[in-house]
């Protein structure tokens, strides 16, 4: 039975004064697939560690299904035991000393289950998640992409409320990776389990994630769907991060001549004296032949990033940014260039709005 | 070119950088094993082989005529017999060992792990205290024990050897499990395991060299003790191996031909311990590498 999770004002304070979480509120629905991203350092295992109950918040209360099994102003505190929470650990964490069956058994057996329902649930998830043939095996003799399943297995197995991911994925080579991603998102559609996945790799969120969080220095920056984090970003620190290569950002005087070329002024005269322009390298392109052009560039040098070919030109003699690039361009062409989008953030970073100049 | 490469043929490069290095640490080690076992090579020697042919030096290798005739009158010596040294050791030495590791194990893992009131008061007052020498407690000792009439007892050598080695082992694995990777207990943890399931199913499994190397530690220290033995236990039939062994060496003159098969009989035991956990007691040193 899948549980919604409530988070609501949570902060974590390391003693002597580390603050991991900042005032974190939250609400996932049950059955959703929650993505926190957030690079390194930024509270993401902390929040995991506080909803399994492995570390306790210094303030604020999270709901599980409807019991509050955390309330740092109550009092209330509930076992990890009593959460029925699946977890899997970014090294798996793995018993060492015993087979993929046992590891699996582990959680049935605490619970002291009869003998041959354990059988019948350990083969049933193994065979789910295609480990069947390496129950016998100790972790030492398996693959990462088949301990993570066994780690999986082990977290499915005693069918709990919420699963909780830690970086599942970061000790998987690219390959395995995404097969991984693919594999975790149809189980978990399958079970319709509410799941939580940790991650510091946005390939990895924006493959798996429902609704995904932005958390930086233990604060959330954004909730939202893929989409809207990717075309709305609430702020420079999100619209730098999200987005591979990253968005071009510029800090500008509103008098620069780029603000004039883009025709951008009348949306940021209420702004202050400095904004901020994103461009992302897929919204713009360099061509040798466009009619409509907003600015004429030199290419400095033309790279494949994943499949597609970008060129970093450089713009009345200052500013240099990376755009897609057609064929035919190559280093040391003039080129002329086209804005399809571009994303203006006020002088502290925050969000004005995305237009199509 | 060849006379090196076979000069060299274990160099694996790497951890002690170029070969010149290499070359010195294997010539430093193997200078300081052979002087290790020399002392018992000539032990050896000198005991399987009849004393007129060792009197001047066990070196003098002609005449040569093997014998085991010291170790048999040394075994069943009508006097003092080895073999009854032999048990009593074992009497002594086995729960010696098994005793203050469970304890020990116990609380290192306490240690380790929880946090209570004093807990850092308390082990450090506990290294302190391990530094008393024995020859400190020893007055205290018999007569706490004389008091609980355990003087002259297996059982009181027992809890002396235990308590003895309570503190060190607890040291010892307290180092150990604070080294094994928190996360496996805690993903027990939440997986429903109790405190007491965690240590029994997943810590002491998984520290298995741990408390093997601590084992063969304790054992051999109780083996090879001779001064709490010669000061609590007189009674010649309890009477330990190593106090057996002075008195093998003869009125008049020293037999050292039967001294020498005693103390090749009585060294062999921890002998056998070690190389039967060599695997493990290594691995209890080099500690817990966790596999990434
Ligand atoms: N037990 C702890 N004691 C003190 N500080 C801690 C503790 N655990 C985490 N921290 C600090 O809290 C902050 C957040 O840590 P956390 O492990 O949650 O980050 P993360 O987002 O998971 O990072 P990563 O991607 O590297 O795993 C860090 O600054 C970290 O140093
Ligand atoms: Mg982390």
């Amino acid at each position: 039975m899948a549980a919604g999770i409530i988070i609501d004002d949570v902060t974590k304070v390391f003693p002597p004064n580390v603050v991991a979480l900042k005032n974190v509120s939250l609400k996932i629905k049950p059955g959703e697939f929650f993505v926190v991203l957030g690079p390194s350092g930024s509270g993401k295992t902390t929040l995991l560690r506080i909803i399994a109950g492995l570390e306790v918040p210094t303030k604020g209360r999270v709901i599980i299904g409807d019991e509050v099994v955390v309330d740092a102003n109550e009092g209330i505190y509930v076992e990890p035991r009593d959460r029925n929470i699946g977890m899997v650990f970014q090294n798996w964490a793995l018993y060492p000393h015993m087979t993929a069956y046992d590891n699996i058994a582990f959680p049935l057996r605490i619970k002291k289950l009869p003998k041959d329902e354990i059988d019948k649930r350990v083969r049933e998830v193994a065979e789910a998640l295609e480990i069947s043939d390496l129950l016998y095996r100790k972790p030492a003799h398996m693959s990462g992409g088949q301990q993570q399943r066994v780690a999986v297995a082990r977290a499915l197995v005693k069918q709990p409320n919420v699963l909780l991911l830690d970086e599942p994925f970061s000790n998987l080579d690219a390959r395995i990776r995404i097969t991984a991603r693919e594999f975790v998102r149809e189980l978990q559609k399958n079970l319709g389990i509410t799941t939580i996945l940790v991650t510091h790799d946005q390939a990895d969120a924006f493959a798996v994630g429902d609704r995904i969080m932005i958390l930086k220095s233990g604060i959330a920056q954004q909730i939202g769907p893929p989409e809207e984090l990717y075309g709305k970003p609430a702020n420079v620190f999100i619209a730098g991060f999200i987005g591979d290569p990253p968005m071009n950002l510029f800090k500008l005087k509103i008098d620069h001549p780029l603000i004039d070329t883009l025709n951008v002024k009348g949306y940021i005269t209420k702004h202050g004296n400095i904004v901020y322009v994103g461009i992302r390298p897929d919204e713009a392109i360099a061509s040798t032949s466009l009619e409509n052009a907003h600015f004429i560039g030199k290419v400095i040098l033309v790279e494949y990033v994943g499949s597609r070919r970008y060129a970093k030109v450089n713009i009345l003699n200052e500013i240099s940014m990376r755009v897609l690039a057609e064929e035919n361009i190559r280093d040391g062409d003039e080129v002329r260039i086209y804005v399809k989008k571009l994303h203006l953030f006020n002088s502290n970073g925050k969000r004005i709005c995305t237009i199509n100049p | 070119m060849g006379a090196k490469r076979k000069l060299l043929k274990g160099y694996r490069g790497g951890l002690l950088g170029s070969p010149l290095k290499w070359l010195i640490a294997n010539i430093v080690a193997w200078t300081i094993g052979v002087l290790w076992v020399l002392p018992f090579i000539g032990i050896f020697m000198t005991s399987i082989r009849p004393f007129s042919e060792v009197v001047s030096g066990w070196w003098s290798v002609s005449p040569f005529t093997p014998t085991l005739k010291n170790y048999v009158d040394a075994l069943f010596n009508p006097m003092f017999s080895l073999l009854r040294g032999f048990m009593n050791s074992f009497i002594i030495a086995v729960p010696s060992t098994i005793i203050p590791v469970m304890l020990a194990a116990l609380a290192a893992y306490a240690f380790a792990r929880f946090s209570f009131p004093i807990k850092n008061y308390l082990f450090v007052t506990m290294l302190f205290l391990m530094a008393a020498p024995q020859q400190m407690t020893i007055i205290p000792i018999f007569f706490m024990l004389n008091n609980m009439r355990l003087l002259n007892t297996y059982l009181g050598l027992i809890l002396i050897h235990s308590s003895w080695g309570i503190p060190w082992i607890t040291f010892f694995l307290r180092n150990y499990f604070s080294m094994l990777p928190k996360e496996l207990e805690e993903i027990a943890r939440v997986d429903g395991a109790t405190n007491r399931q965690i240590f029994f199913k997943i810590v002491l499994p998984i520290s298995l060299p741990g408390i093997i190397s601590a084992s063969v530690l304790q054992f051999a220290w109780v083996w090879n003790d001779f001064f709490f033995a010669l000061m609590l236990i007189f009674d010649p039939n309890k009477m330990v191996i190593t106090q057996m062994l002075p008195r093998l060496k003869g009125q008049y003159q020293i037999d050292w031909g039967l001294l020498s098969s005693g103390s090749v009989l009585a060294m062999i035991v921890p002998l056998i311990v070690y190389i039967i956990f060599n695997k493990y007691y290594m691995g209890g040193f080099r500690g817990w590498a966790m596999k990434k």
